[in-house]
């Protein structure tokens, strides 16, 4: 430094900024955090400190850093690497980090078992908070990332299995620092969408399987209450092994993978289809024994008939029939217009053989009284003979008082 | 009618049908009508191809739906 020269202070400071800077470069610094403060700017301000001494710290915002960092808290044990320099408007040295991250195995995990710990003890995870999931979804929307294997992972299943899906993506990126923010914010643009018309029946928001930093994201403070209070039923689905997300406690249904997370929320359009089946030949059955019975009793009828067609046009009749009975109660494997069409086949030759449906229409039957045998021709009576007249319903006894031939 | 609504009307219709009291001509009429509503949903089981696309939010409120790159 100049001995002779006067420095103005910011001269002064941009010069031990430029010192700082130009002896340390880039270093890894560890410590104790204390006096955090988030900023509303996205700016972390704290103190590294250990047992003897301070420094000041700072994490800008939109700096690449591991998504680790928002777990960070008073008295965590860090390892921040970044650069020491000053502060000039205020003259002061500080340290700013672009990594920081908690230091020793299971820091991250511990901070996720805090806050998990908080929201049990709210009532966050409380199973009757959970939405039943619809039984058939049309609409479903998943909250990823839009180029990782999650979405093509659910979007393959449902191809497979329940193709009359409409799959809707809300892309999200899913690790790193920005994911719990995009995540909540795709999550809330999935409920806006979904009231506003677009009548969302389910939601899967997850990732494939990752570090446990990577599934950070997931565990998310801001993210998991959003969840819980998503009004649409939502599966959560986060790829791990061990550990789990706390996404999950507060999802509507967990799933291991994105995958499984599509093969429980969606049915298999092949058992639909076999339960339809099931239905129409439980249907076909039993319309099958009405029908059945049904001729057994008209063969009763015949045999007593009233109207006594030829011999072998009943023999016939009965023969068509029977085989269209037999033949709708064996159709189950049969097409639905087939199986249609001999139901029609049947029913039409059931009205043709009944000798009640000239009654029904309006025509009555006479016989003499006592007879079965009917008058054709009013010439085969005189005035005072007894007559029956047979009707739909009922019939009646009387006397004839007026013979008109024709 | 969504798929749930068709599959229980067709699974109450399925019940009448096999209930003592119901005469053929009833029984016909009710097995045309879970036929009519097992072909429906067939016929959509037959046609379905997964949609997919993604939702855009192009400014708040306004959604706009985009077909996604599958490369």
């Amino acid at each position: 430094m100049n001995q002779e020269r006067v420095y103005t202070v910011s001269e002064l400071n941009r010069s031990a900024k430029d010192a700082l800077e130009g002896t340390f470069g880039e270093i890894w610094v560890t410590g104790e955090v204390s006096e955090l403060k988030r900023a509303a700017s996205g700016h972390i301000y704290f103190t590294l400190k250990d047992a003897d001494s301070e420094l000041s710290a700072v994490r800008f915002r939109g700096r690449t850093l591991a998504f680790a960092a928002h777990f960070i808290e008073q008295g965590t044990v860090v390892l921040a690497f970044g650069k020491l320099t000053v502060y000039e408007p205020r003259g002061r040295y500080q340290f700013v980090a672009s990594i920081l991250q908690p230091v020793g195995a299971g820091a991250l995990q511990a901070a996720i078992e805090r806050l998990k710990a908080r929201l049990h003890e709210e009532g966050l995870f409380d199973p009757s908070h959970r939405k039943p999931l619809p039984r058939f979804p049309r609409r479903i929307g998943v909250i990823t990332s839009a180029t990782g294997a999650a979405f093509r992972d659910v979007r393959s299943v449902l191809e497979r299995r329940w193709p009359l899906a409409h799959l809707l993506l809300f892309p999200s990126s899913v690790q790193g620092e920005n994911a719990p923010a995009e995540l909540v914010a795709s999550l809330d643009a999935a409920i806006r969408y979904s009231a506003s018309g677009g009548d969302l029946d389910l939601l899967i928001i997850g990732r494939g399987g990752g570090s446990a930093e990577d599934l950070a994201a997931f565990s998310d403070e801001t993210l998991v209450r959003a969840i819980s209070a998503c009004p649409i039923p939502v599966v959560s689905a986060v790829g791990h092994e061990i550990d789990a997300a706390l996404s999950d406690f507060v999802a509507d249904l967990r799933a291991p993978t994105p995958a499984s997370a599509a093969e429980l929320a969606a049915p298999d359009i092949g058992e639909l289809a076999t339960t339809l089946d099931r239905l129409v030949a439980r249907g076909t059955r039993v319309l099958s024994l009405k029908l059945a019975a049904r001729w057994e009793q008209l063969r009763a009828n015949l045999r007593e008939s009233l109207f006594r067609l030829p011999e072998r046009r009943v023999e016939t009749l009965w023969q068509r029939l029977d085989v269209a009975v037999d033949r709708l109660a064996r159709a189950t494997s049969q097409t639905v217009s087939d199986r249609t069409r001999r139901l029609e086949h049947a029913t039409d030759l059931l009205r043709l053989s009944d000798p009640g449906l000239p009654l029904r229409r309006g025509y009555s039957l006479t016989t003499l009284l006592g007879s079965t045998e009917p008058i054709r021709d009013a010439a085969e009576l005189v005035e005072g003979t007894r007559i029956e007249t047979r009707l739909a319903k009922g019939r009646l006894h009387s006397s004839v008082e007026e013979v008109i031939g024709e | 009618m969504t798929i749930e609504e068709t599959l229980a009307k067709l699974e109450e219709i399925t019940q009448r049908l096999e209930s003592e009291d119901v005469g053929l001509e009833e029984a016909i009429a009710l097995f045309d009508e879970g036929l009519t509503l097992a072909t429906t949903i067939k016929a959509q089981l037959e046609e379905a191809k997964l949609k997919v696309e993604q939702v855009i939010e192009k400014t708040k409120g306004t959604f706009s739906l985009e077909p996604l790159d599958l490369s």
